[in-house]
This record gives C-alpha cells, structure tokens and sequence, in this order.
C-alpha cells in the first residue's frame, strides 16, 4: 500500500519535471505554424465573392492582425486558461473538438495495441523457441509482410473484402452505424458506454465497426513487436538462470512463462510504449479510410488549411499522451521488475 | 405435446413476429431517409460565416427559407437550376415595378417558423438588414445586386416588404435566391444577441431558427448532420412537405468508400466521386448516374498578364496552342464534361454572348512557335505551373501533359503542387506566374462573369488582366435591359477575351450525382450541392 503510495507520489513528481517540456512543444509549434507558408485568412475566405475586406474579418477573429510576440503572449494566456482557441474547420472550440475525438483515437489505438500484442508475443516467443526453424521463417515473413503493406492499402483491402466482396463487416464509416442510437456519454469511449448503458446490441454494433480498423493498425505493428520479443527471448532463454530452471526440472511451460518471457518483456513494454504514441498519432490514414472521428485526421485536416488553433492543440495533446505513456511505462516496468523503481 | 411445450413455440412464433414486425419497421425508417456521403464537412449552419463549406449551403437552403427560389429546366434531358425562372418559396407573389427601381414581395399567410410563430414582413427586413450590415458573407454577394444598405428593404405591412434599388438590376431579384439572403425568426436571433454580436452570427452558427423544410436533429462538425422533417413545411413543389422523414449528411473523407457505400446500397447520394469511379459505376448499370456539366463553372489555365514573360499577348497565345486539349480532358476528367476547345468560329468572330463558350483553340505546335518567335522568344523560357492539393487527382496528371507538351516548343515547365492554403496565398498575392484553377457563378449571366473574374486587382481576377474597354463593356451591360444588345454586348466581351488570351478556358466538368435507382428528382443547383428538397423515392 506504501509503495503504491509513493510511486504516485513518484509519478506526479515526474510529471510535473516534465511541464518545462511541453511547454517548449506550445511555443515551438506556435513559431512553427506562423513560418508555415499559406495565409490561413485567406483561404478561408475562398467562398464566391469573398473579397479583402473578409480577408480582413478573418484575420481579426483568428487574432493573426495582432504582432506575432502578442499573439504568443495571448495564446499562452488561453492555453494556461484551459482555452485552445477555436477551429475555422469545425467552428467549433479545439478543447471541446479533441475531447470529443480524443476517445475515439484512444479506443481505436488501444484495441490495436492489444490485438498487435496478443498475436506478436506469442509468435515472438514461438520464433524465439525455435530460432531458424521454419516457424522463425514463418513468423519474419508475416512481420515484414505487416510492415511493408501501408495501413491505407490494408484498411482498403479489408474494406474490399470484408465490406464489399463478403459483407461481412458493417460499412465502413464511423465508430457505430449511423441508423444506431448512441449511448448516454460516460466515459466516450464507446465499448464502455454500451456496457453501461446495458445495450448490448449496441455494444456488437460497435465491436463490429472497431475490428478493420484495429486490424488494418495491428498488421503493421506486430513487426516490431515480434522482433523484440524473439530476441529478448532468444537472450533470456540462453541466460544462466533459465539453464537452472531447466536443470532442476521444471515444467516447460513453467520455464518459458515465468522465468524466459518475465525476463524478456521489460523491452516489449518499452517498444509497446513507443509504438503506442506513435500509433496514436500516425493512424490518420486509417481514420480517413474508416472516417473514423478521431484526433489525427483532425489535425492533418487543420494543417492542410493552415488551421492554426486544431494544430496547436493536437501537438500539445501528443505531447502530454506521450509523457503519460511513458510514464505508465516506467509504472509498468516496476511491475515486471520490482528492482525498477522510477525515480 | 406437453402445456409448455406449446407455450415454448407460441413465445417462438411470438419472438418470430415481432422481430419480422421491428425488421420491416426498419426497413421503413430506412426508406424514408436519405444518407448522403461527401468528402466535405458541414462547418456551420448559417451560411453566412466566413469559412462555410458548400455542404453547410445545402443544409442551410434545408433548413432557412428565402423570398424567391429558382426554378428548374431541362437541358439536355437533365435538371438543372434555371436563372431566368424565379418563383416565390416565402413570397406567395412578387412584383417588380415597371422602372425596376422597386420589388415588392408578398409573404405567405400560412408560412410558419419552426417554433410555430408566423413569418412576418419584420423577420425578413431584420435577415436582409442583417446580409448588408453584419460581417457576413452575404454582403459582397448582395452587392452584386445593388443592394448595399438597410434603408432599402421597407416594412410595408406585416405581410409585405419592399426592396428599393437605385438602379434597375437584373441580378437584384437573382441575388435573393442565392444561400446568403435566407430569413431567420428575428425574435429567437435577437434574443442571442449580445452588445459585442448585434445579429447573433456566434448562436446561430451552431443554432437554426428558420421556417425551412427540415430541423436539425444532430450537428457534428465535420462528421455528420442528421435532420428531421418539418411537417408544417408546406412549400414543396406541389405544396407538400418535403419527401424524406430524415436526411443524414455524413462526411466520408476516403473517395473509394464513398464508391463503395453507394453501391452497395448503404448510401442513397453522392456527387463527388472520382471520375473514374463514376465511370466503373456507370458501366456496371445498378446505380442512377446524373452526369450534368456544371453550367456555370469553368476550369481554365490562367497566366498572369502583368508578369513577364506572360505579360506578352504572343506568349499566351502559344501557349493557348500548344496545350494538348484532348489528352488533358481525358487524362484529368475521363472526358466527362463539356470541352471548351476546339470551336470554329465563323469568320473568326464569337458564335454567342453568353459566356463561356468554346474557343477556337486547339494544339498546333506550328503555330504556337509562330507566336514565340512574334514574342520575342523563340527559344522558349522557363517557368512554374502551379495547382493545389486540393485538385490534384485531376490537376495533377494534366499538368504532366502541359509540362510535356510545352517542352516541345521550348518553354521549359517547374510542376508546382501547393497546399490549398498557399495555393489562395499566393492567388491572392497575384505572385503565380502560369496555373490552373476553376471558377463558378451563382448567377452566370456573361457580364457576372466578365466583372467578377475579368476586372479590378481583386483576387477573382486570376489573370490580373486590365483591359479598360472590357471593364467598360462590363460595366454598361450589367445595366441593359435590352435583350438584343445585352448579347452584342456579349460578343464584344467574348470578341476582346480570346483576342487578349488572359486566360485558357478549359472545360466545364460534370457534376456526376451517383444515387440509388429510387432515389428521384435530383436536379444541378447553383451552389453545385444537392437540395435535399427537391428528392424523393419511388
């Protein structure tokens, strides 16, 4: 109980040394949008007969009339107010913009992660078991395949197959179909507010829509998780205390789980961590694919219109994403291996 | 057979019904809703706000009424807007006085807002004030109707309003069935408005309060709108409601899932595809495909007539004769269409005064180096074709061709793909040497085109031309009431056009509605959107 105490102890510490950080991530992408060429006044002003004087007006409201140092000083001002500026996109504010679609990415990523994990430890393992054989062959062949085929290309080939060819998935738009009743918002993750609500209709509806998606993203990270499997494990297997296991006779199994695969996760759940930040981030081409509603193909949306305010606000919340993944990493890594603590 | 065993298959029979019973009951609800994918989104629900999208116009003309509306025509066997036929949607009648100074406009009695409450002569004067007035996007469009200030529209009774002109105006009446002038209920605005927002634009962006045909049920930028039926609507074609109980307006961003969302049946409408797409679709037969050439868009290559070397009449005209016409149509639309190449024009003199037409311009490499050696420069020169992302599935493999084939006569070409937001940077800026882009006009009469996007350094004006006897031209014919001069008019303008090449109109392309054979009624609006009004299902 103590300990858990004080690793959240240990944890908020942590966050708080990391604030200094996102801080520089706000000002940099700030600087970094205002040097990007492209007037975003007047591309949004591109309807019929918008003239110099909308120009004008939509300058005034993106604030971009103001010398960029006072834009900066308001901006920080917003932010440190809990305010991210408003989309021209959406019209809507970025804060409620992201929390909306936040859960969407989240829930979309996460099924991803655990459907890449529960398939690429166990091949990770098997290969590692048997290194060279014709399973090793097997497995490098399936990663390089997941690896090499773009999420797009995948995300259109489940969708031609699944969708058009068999109709066996539901069409491809969205988190839940759109004839269905959403569930009162909880949590906005959607698989959670189904089961809350106790519609479990709904709650198929949704797992139903979720699965291409979260295979089209698993495929292409199974690579790199299998491969730091297999060799974490090829290591531990071949390390002093795995050779005593097997001496003193314990089962195989025994040998292989508890003793080879404890040993060898510590670097999985590193990679995991990674793959898991950059998934969130990099899945855009999915959620365009699926329309899906989430954070990424939002922002690639801003940035292609020069949209200051979703951009901004989208990096800042990477950001955070990521000094919390890796935090969780480091809690996470104490688990696995109580000789780790974070400090 | 045992009493629950007969009750184990009475709730079995029972189960059975009633799921056949809730099946045809969806079946229903999905026959009277109408699921239309785009690659756009709705970003507002009052057109008005700078930055709208073309969806957020056709929700909106869903949502609000107007005074007039316009009505449809055949041409060539395929519906479309008709300029010349304004009939009244809020006004049950509507007089223009014989000067054409004043137009009087009668309001339905019958017609009601959303909440109930009538719609009165002083909603429609607060809504056209606020057009004008307000920092809208309404204002400019009004302009180009004469209609610049609150002190000319006047409450004459509560059923009547009166719009004063300062001179006769043919596109004054037009300009009210275009997205902006829609007629809000002035009372529930008023009440969102605050000191700092006298006409409520920040509420009524993400509120409606209108008398139109449908309500808003969900409004979710950038993913979807869903709407429901006001029943009390009653200005359909015959006086009805609209068809549709419900209409979802969904954003699809991927153009190969749209394909495969309307053929399989899971949407009902959709109108911006990929031409290629269109064309498997076509072939295959199950799908109703409309294909209308946009009537009143033009895709052209512009050139900047104030940089050099564009700035040369002989360089323009060897470019308008080295640019390989039908390979680039092919290339860019698949050929759907209407080409605006390739005319012959008796005695070389235009063949009508609407605008565009077809010019005589086709590839002759011979001819195209005549007109550089008459430049000056018979070597050829160096520059940059630009287009944007935005356009670029079919910008991008005509600007090949255009690289290719100006190379042949020396004029070495830089392909420049911009971000959409550079790209209107850069327009806007009058810094792009040699481009293309499209443009449309709500109204497309010969001198809207001509003042719009042939005159002043405003940014429309793609080519920077300044040609003082077509601003002039221009400018009188926008005020001439007789038909038969207006079109000498026209064919000046024409006439001064392609002697000038500003720029090298290309084609029309098509606005291809691929929809399910059921659906019916779809006719080519002027905002190139879908009026969901105007559907139904057989």
């Amino acid at each position: 109980m103590q300990a858990i105490g004080a690793t959240m102890i240990r944890a908020g510490r942590r966050f708080l040394s990391s604030l200094p950080a996102l801080f520089g991530v706000l000002v940099f992408t700030f600087l970094l949008m205002r040097v990007l060429p492209g007037d975003p006044a007047v591309f949004f002003a591109s309807g019929p007969n918008a003239g110099q004087e909308e120009i004008e007006v939509i300058r005034k409201q993106m604030g971009l009339n103001k010398p960029v140092p006072e834009q900066l000083m308001l901006y920080l001002y917003d932010v440190g107010s809990g305010n991210l500026g408003r989309s021209m996109m959406t019209g809507q504010l970025v804060a409620k913009d992201l929390r909306e679609r936040l859960p969407a990415s989240l829930e979309l990523t996460l099924t991803a992660l655990l459907i890449a994990l529960l398939s690429a430890v166990p091949l990770g393992v098997l290969a590692a078991l048997r290194p060279g054989s014709i399973i090793d062959h097997g497995v490098r062949f399936f990663c390089a395949l997941g690896v090499c085929v773009p999420t797009f290309v995948s995300g259109l080939l489940l969708i031609y197959v699944f969708y058009y060819l068999l109709g066996l998935a539901p069409d491809p738009t969205g988190r839940v179909d759109i004839f269905a009743s959403l569930p009162p918002r909880q949590t906005g993750f959607l698989l959670i507010d189904f089961l809350l609500a106790g519609d479990f209709d709904g709650w198929w509806a949704a797992f139903r829509q979720l699965i291409l998606p979260a295979l089209s993203m698993a495929l292409f990270v199974v690579a790199p998780l299998a491969r730091i499997t297999r060799a974490s494990m090829l290591v531990s297997l071949g390390s002093d205390f795995v050779r005593t296991a097997r001496s003193v006779g314990l089962p195989w199994w025994r040998v292989v789980v508890t003793y080879a695969l404890r040993n060898a996760i510590l670097p999985v759940i590193t990679i995991a961590g990674i793959v898991f930040s950059t998934m969130l981030g990099a899945n855009v081409l999915v959620e365009k694919v699926f329309s899906w509603p989430g954070v990424a193909s939002y922002a690639l949306d801003a940035l292609l219109s020069s949209d200051y305010a979703p951009v901004q606000g989208f990096v800042l919340l990477m950001a955070t994403v990521f000094v919390i993944v890796n935090l969780m990493v480091d809690i996470l890594y104490g688990i696995a291996d109580p000789r780790v603590t974070i400090g | 057979m045992s009493v629950t065993g007969s009750r184990r298959l009475l709730s079995v029979v029972a189960f059975i019904a009633v799921s056949l019973a809730a099946g045809s009951v969806q079946a229903q609800t999905r026959a009277e809703t109408l699921r239309y994918v785009t690659g756009a989104s709705v970003n507002t629900l009052d057109p008005n706000i700078p930055g709208s999208t073309r969806e957020a116009f056709a929700v909106s003309l869903s949502t609000y009424d107007r005074l007039v509306s316009f009505g449809r025509k055949q041409l060539n066997g395929k519906w479309v807007f008709d300029l010349g036929k304004i009939t009244g949607e809020l006004a049950e009648s509507y007089d223009v006085s014989p000067d054409g100074l004043k137009m009087t406009f009668r309001l339905r009695k019958d017609a009601k807002f959303q909440d109930g409450t009538p719609v009165t002569a002083e909603d429609v004067k607060w809504s056209l004030d606020r057009v004008v007035t307000a920092p809208v996007l309404g204002k400019a469009q009004l302009l180009t109707g004469s209609m610049t200030s609150a002190d000319q529209f006047k409450v004459i009774d509560p059923l009547t309003i009166e719009v004063t002109l300062p001179k006769p105006d043919k596109l004054a009446l037009p300009n009210l069935a275009t997205v902006y002038p829609i007629i809000f209920n002035s009372k529930v605005a008023k009440a969102h408005a605050t000191a700092d927002d006298p006409w409520a634009l920040a509420w009524l962006k993400e509120n409606t309060a209108g008398s139109g045909a449908y309500k808003i049920e969900t409004f979710k930028p950038g993913e979807q709108v869903i709407m429901a039926r006001n029943e009390a609507w009653n200005r359909g074609t015959t006086d009805k409601s609209a068809f549709f109980k419900r209409v979802i307006v969904q954003s699809v961003p991927e153009p190969a899932t749209r394909a495969n969302l309307v053929e399989r049946g899971d949407a009902d409408l959709v109108i911006d595809l990929q031409a290629s797409d269109v064309q498997s679709l076509e072939a295959k037969g199950k799908l109703k495909v409309i294909s209308t050439p946009q009537y009143n868009s033009v895709t052209f290559v512009s050139m900047n007539n104030q940089i050099p070397p564009f700035d040369n009449v002989n360089v323009r005209r060897a470019i308008a004769f080295a640019l390989p016409y039908d390979d680039m149509f092919k290339a860019a639309l698949f050929g759907r269409g209407s080409p605006l190449f390739g005319a012959t024009w008796a005695d070389g003199k235009p063949s009508s005064g609407t605008y565009p037409i077809p010019q005589p311009v086709k590839l002759d490499l011979e001819k195209a180096k005549e007109y550089l050696k008459a430049a000056g420069m018979p070597d050829g020169f160096s520059t940059t074709f630009s287009f944007n992302v935005g356009q670029a599935s079919t910008a991008e493999p005509m600007a090949a061709l255009v690289k290719e084939s100006l190379a042949k006569i020396g004029i070495k070409v830089d392909i420049q793909k911009l971000p959409d937001a550079q790209m209107s940077t850069q327009i806007n800026e009058k810094k792009l040497p040699f481009f293309t882009e499209g443009i449309v006009a709500w109204l497309p009469s010969t001198d809207y085109f001509y003042r719009n996007f042939y005159t002043g350094n405003q940014r429309w004006n793609y080519s920077s031309i300044n040609n003082p006897e077509l601003v002039e031209i221009a400018q009188k014919a926008r005020f001439e009431p007789d038909a038969a001069k207006y079109e000498e008019d026209g064919i000046k303008l024409n006439a001064i056009h392609f002697s000038e090449i500003p720029q090298i109109p290309l084609w029309q392309p098509s606005q291809d509605a691929v929809m399910a054979s059921s659906v019916e009624g779809y006719t080519y609006q002027f905002h190139r959107q879908v009026d969901y009004r105007d559907l139904n299902r057989k």
